[in-house]
């Protein structure tokens, strides 16, 4: 376990160096001069040259790129080029309510998900239901989630108004709160705090949840599938348990595995979806800001927003891979 | 000791000829169905990508003034409405089916050009050669499609031939993986041994022993990645990401009538559903490809 562990902790390493190079080196070859986009084209020759010296773009680019690594591990990405505060102050901000959307959204694809898959996998001879389910499955897979969202804004906001069109929520003062330690002094405003992050969160976790359902109930099924073919399930069936205990004891407790492999998977298809899904909702978010940030040339916050997807995308995978090697000890590294 | 049994005619289940046909045609057309409806619908978008300016019923770019933000039907010509310059939706999703089209299809054909190649070549030589190309595919593995394919338009812009380039690369990865793996079990076979035993250098049989039996699994998963790269043109044409307005590109359709789903929900409506149909389209052909050819890559 413990090589196993060590080894897997070291292609990680390179993997979250190359990866974030592959950022630097994409940022810089961006058409157009930062500085110019950031002070018009009226700016003089002077103010340009001391911008760029301000930013530290006159300096040679092996330097700028060891000091890019060298303050990204430290979480520190510069300063935005439109407002000037630090880049990690926006994505603390912005973290929070793409986790929140993220975890919820992994809840309803859960909720939705797995059920359908293993029902699927059970009933497979039975085409009046896993038919429907598959067919489900297959148009969540090919609806994409920006359309799902606006079908969603549509229904829900513009003409049954139960759901707001924009905004994240009051999330902050939640956080503000339950740092503060006012969540014992004053319940009945976190709680309604948390009804205003719930009430913005319903349909873009809904939007988000439903596409990756699709997702998850495709791998749940195949991982039921897997397990059901296995000897020790048909020792169960022989030995004369039931079909439910087989189900409950014996089957699903050995998907365990197999799912694991979707949080990983899961975790990059959803940081992916909240780059859509929050312009959509207009809701704030690290995938909002990323667009914006693209959109305004602000390439300081567009780096540091890819390279914190890239790092969680790399670290959930990791410890995914970690958890592997836990639950199932005959995983080592080849 | 061991314990023999000769099979007793009574252990085999045998259905009556009438109660068997039916049963057979249902499993024919379960597995036939599917493959039957996307290949269906693939023909379909390939039909009207190809045949588009005798499709289309009017120029998708050509603006009518007395007729904007028009709902379907309330002008006779605009089957499907009009949008906030009065072009006719209908015309602009049928020369969108282009775009999407010639992005799926040349993205996934670069990735594959790419990937199959260094992925067998990996696979085959093993060692430096071997590491050197799947560390490069594991770091850009740390993308997903679209993140990748994102930042990549960003740098270059987006154009036609970009966003072909910025999808194809962001494929690449997948393809490597896939052919590398076909080829370490390809590698071990004996017609493989049998070639290099008679002569045959490596390129030799990775060219001819390796890749033609990788093939078939590789067409069934290009095919699977031919909607990714639908969906992924979409998504970043819908983020103003892609191919710049007023080119009709379904992402673009979506992302404009966005601002106006209050009275023209049919803008981002039609434009929705095509995406959705052209994606369901080639999940269909390449999971039914994949059933029927080689259920193993089920995981894939």
């Amino acid at each position: 376990m413990l090589p196993y562990a060590l080894r897997r902790l070291l292609i990680a390493v390179p993997m979250l160096l190359g990866a974030m190079s592959i950022v630097f080196f994409a940022m810089r070859i961006l058409p157009g001069d930062p500085c110019l986009a950031m002070m018009g084209d009226q700016a003089t020759t002077e103010a340009l040259a001391d911008c760029a010296r301000n930013l530290g773009l006159h300096r040679p680019l092996a330097i700028q790129y060891v000091d890019y690594l060298w303050r990204s591990v430290q979480l520190d990405f510069g300063h935005s080029l439109r407002q000037g505060y630090p880049v990690s102050a926006y994505i603390a901000r912005m973290f929070p309510h793409t986790f929140v959307l993220v975890v919820a959204s992994a809840l309803v694809a859960a909720l939705v998900g797995v059920p359908i898959g293993i029902v699927s996998a059970l009933k497979r001879r039975n085409p009046l239901v896993d038919y429907p389910l598959r067919v489900f499955a297959l148009l969540g897979l090919s609806m994409p989630v920006f359309w799902l969202g606006i079908l969603l804004l549509i229904v829900f906001s513009l003409h049954l108004d139960v759901f707001p069109l924009i905004g994240g929520g009051d999330l902050d003062t939640v956080i503000a709160m339950l740092g503060s330690g006012e969540v014992f002094t004053y319940p009945g405003d976190f709680l309604a705090a948390v009804g205003d992050v719930l009430y913005h969160l319903a349909l873009p976790a809904l939007a988000l949840g439903l596409t990756l359902a699709a997702t998850v109930s495709r791998l749940a099924r195949s991982a039921m599938l897997e397990v059901i073919s296995q000897d020790f399930i048909r020792t169960a069936r022989a030995k004369g348990q039931g079909e439910r205990a087989v189900v409950y004891k014996h089957a699903l407790r050995n998907m365990l595995v197999p799912l694991l492999t979707i949080i990983g998977i899961f975790v990059a298809i959803a940081l992916t979806g909240t780059v859509l899904t929050e312009t959509v909702f207009t809701r704030p978010g690290l995938g909002k800001m990323l667009v914006d940030a693209i959109g305004a040339r602000d390439y300081p916050l567009a780096q540091g927003a890819i390279t914190v997807f890239t790092m969680i995308i790399i670290v959930v995978n990791l410890v995914v891979d970690l958890l592997y090697a836990v639950v199932d000890p005959r995983i080592t590294y080849r | 000791m061991a314990i023999a049994r000769r099979a007793d005619p009574a252990d085999l289940v045998v259905l009556a000829p009438a109660e068997e046909a039916p049963r057979a045609g249902r499993r024919r057309l379960r597995r036939w169905l599917p493959i039957g409806i996307g290949l269906g619908l693939a023909a379909l978008m390939v039909v009207v990508a190809a045949a588009a300016p005798l499709i289309a019923p009017l120029s998708p770019s050509v603006q009518f003034s007395d007729a904007v933000l028009k709902g379907p039907g309330a002008v006779d010509r605009h089957l499907l409405g009009t949008d906030e310059f009065g072009r006719d939706i209908l015309s602009r999703i049928v020369w969108g089916a282009r775009i999407s089209l010639e992005v799926g299809l040349a993205s996934v054909l670069f990735a594959c050009v790419l990937g199959i190649p260094l992925g067998i070549y990996a696979g085959y030589r093993g060692a430096w050669a071997e590491v050197t190309i799947m560390r490069a595919t594991d770091m850009l593995m740390a993308f997903p499609t679209l993140l990748l394919a994102l930042i990549i338009v960003t740098a270059l812009g987006g154009t036609l031939t970009n966003e072909i380039l910025a999808i194809g690369v962001a494929l690449t990865p997948n393809f490597v993986r896939l052919a590398r793996s076909l080829t370490l079990t390809i590698r071990e076979q004996d017609y493989v041994l049998a070639a290099r035993a008679l002569g045959a250098g490596q390129l030799r049989v990775m060219r001819r022993h390796v890749f033609p039996n990788a093939l078939y699994a590789l067409v069934v998963v290009a095919t699977l990645y031919i909607a990714t790269a639908i969906r992924t043109e979409a998504s970043l044409s819908f983020l103003g990401l892609g191919i710049p307005p007023p080119t009709p590109s379904w992402g673009n359709i979506l992302s404009e009538g966005r601002q106006y789903i209050k009275c023209c929900p049919w803008i981002t409506t039609f434009s929705g559903v095509a995406i959705m149909v052209a994606v369901l389209a080639f999940n269909l052909v390449g999971d039914a490809l994949r059933d029927l050819l080689d259920p193993r890559l089920r995981g894939e």
